[in-house]
């Protein structure tokens, strides 16, 4: 059985940053850890009522993928515009 | 656009019980996400048994799409064990927090790290028990408040910190794994799991992994004071790194099991 989720799609900087609101619960510790404070507090609510996140509000995303990397619940997917990103092992769109 | 984007979830969770149980920011689910990309890359799915104890932990027991067992208060070693025994193909991996792990059940931990019995654990430790709201447990850390040390613990009456891989790496034989990864260096958490996967899987002996985690809820912590108290506070009192490499117990470095500091 497979399932899927609704992603936000935003492109910016070097990244095109996916996230799933129905897995975001808003715990904030992207925003904490991305090196650029590109992450922020989006108007979208998430899975508990709480705000998701969103890119664009410091410095354009370097495609690093340490919001991703700290997501406890996978609600982040970070993509390389230059197509890097496809090569990531993991659940591949189906 | 017929693919819409997914989320990389490890190919082992199981998507239909997303979002988890797990309250928001908890560490768990950063380190079933890197427990889940360990056995994703060994290829183990099919012959792995996951068990989870009781406390936070049990909310991982419809995480994987892998057989799982629930026990109680560190029971879940000694059951594993017991499955291993009977069905030595197969790879166990014993999930607690640090409550099951060092307080009720650290006789079980304590004995199977004296067996070197074939199984991996994984030890929470998020510094006091989560799911009953927060009392003190043996990993509080001095001075820390809870529920039950309202002004912070006091060490003389209630003693310093448990070390929990220390004490897996003083008891146990030659051929244990022990490390002590971090939810704030997730790669590396990886592949101390890998490893400790690994060395099951070659019949060395047990692997012990310890995991510095986070509760945000109880503590009371907004994101940024989660990740300053992990790195900082906890990072001082908890050293990360590996205590035990199989490699060099074969080498006769650590003939009495007893290695003195971490190595980094």
């Amino acid at each position: 059985m497979s399932v899927a989720f609704k992603a936000i799609t935003t492109e910016n900087g070097k990244g095109i940053f996916h996230l799933f609101p129905a897995l975001c619960k808003g715990c904030g510790l992207c925003i904490e850890k991305c090196p650029v404070d590109t992450i922020g507090w989006a108007k979208q609510l998430g899975a508990f009522g709480t705000p998701v996140v969103e890119p664009g509000h410091g410095k354009p995303c370097i495609a690093c993928k340490k919001c991703q990397l700290v997501c406890p619940d996978a609600a982040i997917w970070i993509e390389r515009r230059d197509g890097k990103g496809r090569s990531d092992s993991g659940r591949q769109p189906e | 656009m017929a693919l819409a984007a997914q989320p990389q979830m490890p190919r082992v969770w199981r998507a239909e019980t997303k979002p988890h149980k797990f309250c928001p920011g908890c560490g768990h689910g950063i380190i079933l996400k890197a427990l889940g990309e360990a056995i994703d890359a060994l290829g183990i799915q099919e012959r792995t048994i996951f068990g989870c104890d009781i406390g936070c932990s049990l909310l991982s027991w419809d995480f994987f799409n892998l057989d799982t067992i629930q026990t109680h208060h560190g029971r879940t070693t000694p059951v594993l064990v017991g499955i291993k025994r009977v069905r030595p193909e197969l790879v166990v991996v014993s999930y607690m927090g640090d409550g099951g792990a060092y307080a009720i059940g650290a006789q079980h931990l304590v004995s199977s790290a004296v067996r070197n019995d074939l199984v991996t654990i994984i030890v929470v430790n998020n510094t006091q028990y989560g799911m009953t709201g927060g009392q003190m447990a043996p990993t509080t850390l001095p001075g820390q408040k809870t529920e039950t040390t309202p002004y912070g613990r006091d060490v003389k009456l209630t003693g310093r910190p448990i070390l929990g891989p220390e004490l897996v790496a003083a008891v146990a034989p030659p051929g244990a794994y022990v490390a002590r990864g971090s939810i704030a260096n997730v790669v590396q958490l990886k592949n101390f799991i890998q490893k400790g996967l690994l060395n099951q899987i070659e019949g060395r002996g047990i692997a012990f992994i310890e995991a510095l985690s986070a509760c945000p809820t109880n503590w009371r912590t907004n994101a940024a004071e989660t990740w300053r108290f992990i790195e900082k506070e906890m990072a001082a009192y908890f050293p990360t790194g590996e205590l035990r490499t199989p490699g060099e117990a074969k080498n006769g470095q650590a003939g009495e099991g007893t290695p003195g500091a971490p190595e980094h």
